[in-house]
């Protein structure tokens, strides 16, 4: 069938799509967004190259700023991206070297669940320091 | 990018290859910067601490190759996602060039952020 003269949009909405062809798309798309994102945190952390003499103060601003709690959502966020790339990818080693093809689904079914018992583990890592430290403010 | 210019010896194994070891790289040095920034973040976001880490050549090293193994698999996959479409060579050819000046200037600038300390 040639993808092009029979309308891409029914091709694309009708496809049945099996675990397999999940994990090649949500592989792609985590891995173009973390690469706009790897261009996007050395621009951010430039500003470091600011204040020739005081280190410290370009530093401590950036820090300022990317430890306020919009960012540690965002910054959550992002690790849901890293985590299904990174884990996705140990699944693409495993099939392409250890013969992974065999049980590939499973492993996508594994990926899956460790990646959302992390995510969440990441959730409380990232916020439970932001926790104390409010409480801490509190009961100072 | 049409592989007919180019011969079968440009079969793409090598980028195949290192897209591998690199990722296998990134997946060890993402856990130690992951561990540094947000479950130690008193020690990873304070400057005292980052500049003495800093002083110390193998953090230095640690750092500059993470930028450099890093900008390599980002743009290793999107070249991989560029190859899946029946582009003009020389369209394919451009967005080659591009993205190895992309690469080569991110490189130098995140260079300069580590060597900042």
């Amino acid at each position: 069938m040639n993808f092009y003269q029979s309308g891409w949009t029914k091709v694309l909405t009708t496809y049945h799509r099996f675990a397999g062809s999940w994990a090649w798309i949500l592989h792609r798309i985590s891995g173009l967004a973390l690469t706009a994102y790897i261009f996007m945190h050395i621009i951010a952390l430039s500003n470091l190259q600011k204040h020739k003499i005081d280190r410290g103060k370009a530093f401590n601003e950036e820090m300022a700023l990317f430890s306020s709690p919009f960012f540690l959502v965002i910054e959550w966020l992002l690790f849901a991206f890293v985590l299904y790339h990174t884990l996705n990818g140990i699944r693409i080693v495993l099939v392409d070297f250890a013969n992974g093809a065999r049980y590939h689904k499973q492993l996508h079914y594994a990926v899956v669940t460790i990646g959302i018992i992390a995510f969440l583990a990441m959730g409380y890592v990232i916020f439970s320091h932001q926790v104390n430290n409010s409480v801490a403010v509190l009961f100072r | 990018m049409p592989y007919k210019h180019l011969g079968s010896r440009n079969s793409g194994a090598p980028g195949w290859l290192f897209q591998r070891i690199t990722g296998i790289v990134l997946i060890v040095a993402m856990v130690g910067h992951y561990i540094l920034m947000h479950y130690t973040p008193t020690s990873g976001h304070s400057f005292a601490s980052t500049l003495e880490r800093m002083q110390n050549p193998l953090w230095k090293v640690f750092y500059l190759s993470f930028v450099v193994v890093g900008i390599y698999h980002g743009l290793n996959g999107v070249w991989g996602v560029v190859r899946d479409f029946k582009m003009k060579r020389w369209l394919s050819m451009t967005i080659l060039g591009a993205m190895i000046i992309l690469g080569i200037a991110f490189a130098v600038f995140g260079f300069m952020n580590v060597l900042v300390f």
